[in-house]
């Protein structure tokens, strides 16, 4: 019999045709031409860094086709080739349809159906249960950039508030760069690529696999190299990036602050430096002077293996040439990366490489925060007006398993999960795994069965993005759109603010989530007024940003203490005294956590570094469960160099074993070739550790600085998020490899 | 036929990096499931040291001038336009593989139904005005659909007025 769906009474229902910016549009499918009810604007809100505009064709109320939308300036009607696959993902018959209940035991996966009402009842009892017998702040959300856009985030806040749950806060993705970023810079801007594309003389990529993480820079690429510009890679894997190079740097992984030392020894001792810069713009130059000393070309060439030649060719480039940083996340995520930041920020001060279209220093765009900027008022949504907020708790998200081992008055036991993937994303999934088994509550809002849910007491159906409102500026690019929902939710998939609000009516806090109040109403409050804001909604928008939040040209000054570019971090240094952890003023280079030169003994039983790209396949663990990307990835490989391969008796296309102390994986199929070089190993991030292929299975839980959060088990009364730092260290992690 | 006028799929190898988006624009375009394959980007690495080079290159039908296929083919489904578009006439298609023995390339698919299918370079965009779906949508500009006189214009217009051929600088340091 097929399965019944049902209606549920306390959705808002809207006419979603108030979107469309043309009706009854005939569009090709299979050949054939199909007429679409309607087409609307939206943008992908994945964690990347091209926010892609999208146009999306809807007939029945479902998705038909979805295309880049050609107005866009930075995107320019070009989607990944994740972006087509939502219309698979969207329609898939494997979504999880609707509330279920766990019958087995966690990690079995089983479950009953059962209705909303019933769901809704068995989390409001479960919640007061556990205020009851630990206290409020024993409940926490898990959530984090499954869909990254900000106003789920906000709504939920606002209960978390009202009920003083723990809050989650950090990331563990890049904190740690933004905080050697913020403490030399100051607030964090991003020059449009359009700019620099037409007067940079050389491009310097850190980290950054753009084909997989941020294709839409290739066009700029090209544009500046046709004009005659250099692009200069750094990265210890061979990414299609890194084959467009004029010079690929290849620095041992975790070694790149190193580098950057390296450079500016050779700039300072040769006089390359930007004198008029250093002298108008920085402070202490000195100092810096002073630390990289020691950091000739042959010592960092012994630390790093970059042959010194390249490290000098590189140093003088951007020194003597207009130079654009465009600085990625993967140099910052080990155990230093804070340290690393903090280096490539020196490094392009020291060349001059700020305020100017020719030369400037992208990291990551301060839009990327709620409520830093000018931009997202996260308050106005987060904070109910008049409504009484206890104190509370925080707990740092790249520690959350060891908060849950270790917190005590109260202890964790309530976790309710949207838009992450605790389990496969978090590193080390065994102790991650022994730490979501100790709850009491797990819930999950999830699109389909992952690994999340097999250890879920309760699991809600989730909405695709393409379902429900969002606000997500790219950290990349300045231009905007409002997420606005294309289609009507499938089976009984409830948008994620509304499972919010409604769960907040029946735990009594009626009156601040009004039964009327649409997800286009709180993007209204969350945005603010200082910006047109129809302006950006379908069928409008894309629009910039305002040149207030947002300067064409940034950082002609910095908003540092100083007012100046901080050789020597003033804000670092005074953070550093009030809390454990490394705030160092200067961008000391010391050893990742793991590695071959930090724990020699380790590096003998487990010699091969493993690094892990993002690939194009997947945001983190998304999309790894769909046909279409199965079919073109492939099954799990690990990259390997010939050498490595060679001394181990392993061909291109063994199956091997990849194993350390903390776990192991079979079966995952050697990739012999030029991709590394010897003693690295490189395997994709985000492969479900269900279907055998998790790198986290290796990876160890030791957050990168500043602040050493390990030392108060993630549990924090006072965090900044821009200073405290905390990037999970995935890549500091030695293994072994062995053929089956 | 006048080969000038033959339309064709030209891909940039100094362009095309690798993302894929080709391969899912032309699943959803041609609206096909897991299995048919009309296009596939194969990574290729190359020379040994310092001369190690990583390239990619989607590998769509390339609607041969004197098509192999087109030959081979025993019943006379397979047939070239005027344009040089190389397409097939399902309704003859006996499956019986000849087309996959001829071609060079390794393009003919076979689907559930045991007939051969492939890139059509999207004949019906063109017809109208339009472009191929992958050639659109690449990010990385690397696919030009256009007669083969045209084609081999605009690469000389776009390399020879750039300063850089994408590569070839700092040889002696990579």
């Amino acid at each position: 019999m097929a399965e019944t769906y049902n209606p549920i009474p306390w959705r808002l229902h809207e006419d979603l045709d108030k979107y469309a910016v043309e009706k009854n549009v005939p569009v090709w499918i299979g050949g054939k031409k199909v007429i679409a009810d309607r087409v609307v604007k939206t943008c992908c809100p994945h964690n990347c860094y091209d926010t892609c505009g999208e146009r999306v064709y809807i007939k029945d109320e479902k998705v038909i086709k979805i295309e880049g939308e050609p107005t866009h300036p930075i995107t320019k009607g070009h989607l990944c080739l994740k972006g087509f696959a939502n219309v698979p993902k969207i329609n898939s018959p494997e979504r999880v349809k609707y509330p279920m209940l766990r019958v087995g035991e966690r990690g079995e996966g089983k479950f009953k159906r059962i209705s909303w009402n019933e769901a809704m009842d068995w989390m409001v009892d479960k919640i007061h249960e556990l205020q009851e017998k630990y206290g409020r702040e024993s409940i926490v959300e898990y959530a984090y950039s499954g869909n990254r856009e900000h106003l789920a985030k906000a709504v939920a806040a606002r209960l978390w508030n009202l009920m003083g749950a723990s809050k989650l806060v950090g990331s563990f993705c890049l904190l740690s760069g933004v905080a050697g970023s913020v403490g030399t810079v100051g607030s964090q801007y991003t020059m449009d690529p359009h700019i620099w594309a037409e007067h940079a003389d050389t491009i310097f990529l850190v980290g950054r696999n753009c084909s997989a993480t941020n294709p839409h820079i290739f066009p700029f690429l090209y544009k500046a190299k046709e004009r005659g510009a250099k692009l200069v890679v750094s990265d210890p894997y061979a990414t299609g990036v890194a084959a467009k190079a004029d010079l690929h740097l290849r620095p041992r992984p975790g070694t790149d602050g190193a580098m950057a030392l390296g450079m500016i020894h050779w700039i300072l001792k040769n006089n390359l430096e930007d004198k008029k810069f250093i002298e108008e713009k920085t402070v202490g130059i000195e100092e810096l002077r002073e630390l990289v000393e020691e950091w000739t070309p042959e010592y960092t060439e012994e630390v790093t293996t970059i042959p010194k030649e390249q490290i000098i060719k590189a140093a003088e480039l951007f020194a003597t040439t207009n130079t654009m940083f465009e600085i990625g996340y993967g140099q910052q995520r080990y155990s230093n990366g804070h340290q690393v930041q903090q280096a490539l920020a020196c490094l392009a001060a020291v060349c001059g490489s700020f305020g100017k279209e020719s030369a400037n220093y992208d990291g990551i765009s301060g839009m990327a925060f709620p409520g830093v900027t000018g931009f997202a008022h996260n308050a106005a949504v987060a904070v109910p007006e008049g409504a009484e907020i206890p104190p509370a708790r925080m707990v740092n998200i790249a520690a959350i398993a060891k908060a849950i081992h270790e917190a005590k008055e109260p202890p964790i036991k309530g976790v309710i999960s949207y838009r992450g993937g605790l389990i496969s994303q978090q590193p080390n999934v065994d102790y991650t795994i022994e730490a979501v088994k100790s709850l009491d509550m797990f819930v999950t809002i999830e699109q389909f069965m992952t690994d999340d849910t097999d250890y879920a007491d309760l699991v809600l159906p989730a909405c695709h993005y393409l379902e429900q409102y969002g606000v997500h500026p790219s950290y990349w690019h300045n231009y905007h759109q409002i997420l606005v929902p294309v289609a009507q939710p499938p089976y009984e998939c409830v948008p994620d603010i509304e499972i919010f609000c409604e769960l907040g009516r029946r735990l009594g806090y009626e009156e601040y989530f009004p039964k009327d109040k649409t997800g286009l109403d709180y993007a209204r409050d969350l945005v603010g007024d200082e910006c047109d804001f129809d302006a950006i909604v379908s069928p409008n928008g894309p629009a910039r940003h305002s040149e207030e939040w947002c300067p064409a040209v940034p950082y002609q000054t910095f908003d540092t203490p100083s007012g100046k570019f901080e050789f020597h971090s003033s804000v670092l240094e005074e953070r550093g005294k009030k809390f454990p952890g490394h705030y160092d003023p200067l961008p000391r280079y010391y050893e990742p956590d793991e590695s071959i030169a930090a724990t020699p003994e380790l590096a003998k039983k487990y010699p091969l570094n493993i690094i892990s790209q993002h690939p194009s396949f997947r945001t983190h663990s998304q999309y790894y469960n769909l046909p279409w990307i199965q079919e073109i990835e492939g099954p799990a490989k690990v990259f390997m160099s010939k050498e490595d391969a060679q001394s181990r008796g392993i061909a291109d296309g063994d199956k091997v074993r990849i194993f350390n102390d903390r776990g192991e994986l079979e079966n995952i199929t050697a990739k012999v070739g030029i991709r590394l070089k010897q003693g690295v190993v490189e395997m994709s991030s985000g492969m479900w550790v269900k279907l055998g292929g998790s790198v986290n299975k290796l990876t160890k839980l030791i957050p990168a600085g500043p602040r050493d959060i390990l030392a108060e088990d993630g549990i924090l009364s006072d965090y900044n998020v821009l200073l405290d730092g905390n990037t999970g260290s995935y890549f500091n992690t030695l293994v072994e490899i062995e053929k089956m | 036929m006048d080969y000038r006028n033959q339309r064709t799929l030209y891909i940039d190898p100094k362009r095309c990096m690798g993302c894929r988006a080709c391969e899912t624009v032309c699943k959803l375009e041609n609206d096909l499931p897991r299995g048919p394959r009309f296009t596939m980007v194969t990574e290729i690495e190359t020379g040994e040291g310092l001369d190690e080079k990583l390239s990619f290159l989607p590998i769509p039908c390339q609607h041969c001038g004197d098509a192999p296929c087109v030959k081979a083919c025993p019943t006379g489904a397979l047939y070239k336009r005027e344009d040089g578009i190389v397409l097939i006439e399902k309704s003859r298609c006996i499956g019986c593989h000849e087309c996959l023995w001829a071609c060079p390339f390794g393009v003919p698919q076979f689907g559930n139904d045991g007939r051969m299918q492939k890139c059509t370079m999207c004949y019906n965009r063109i017809d109208e005005g339009d472009q191929p779906a992958c050639a659109k949508n690449c990010p990385a500009e690397a696919i030009i659909c256009d007669t083969v006189e045209n084609v081999s214009r605009i690469i000389r217009e776009r390399y020879s007025k750039s300063a850089n051929t994408m590569s070839g600088f700092m040889e002696e340091g990579k």
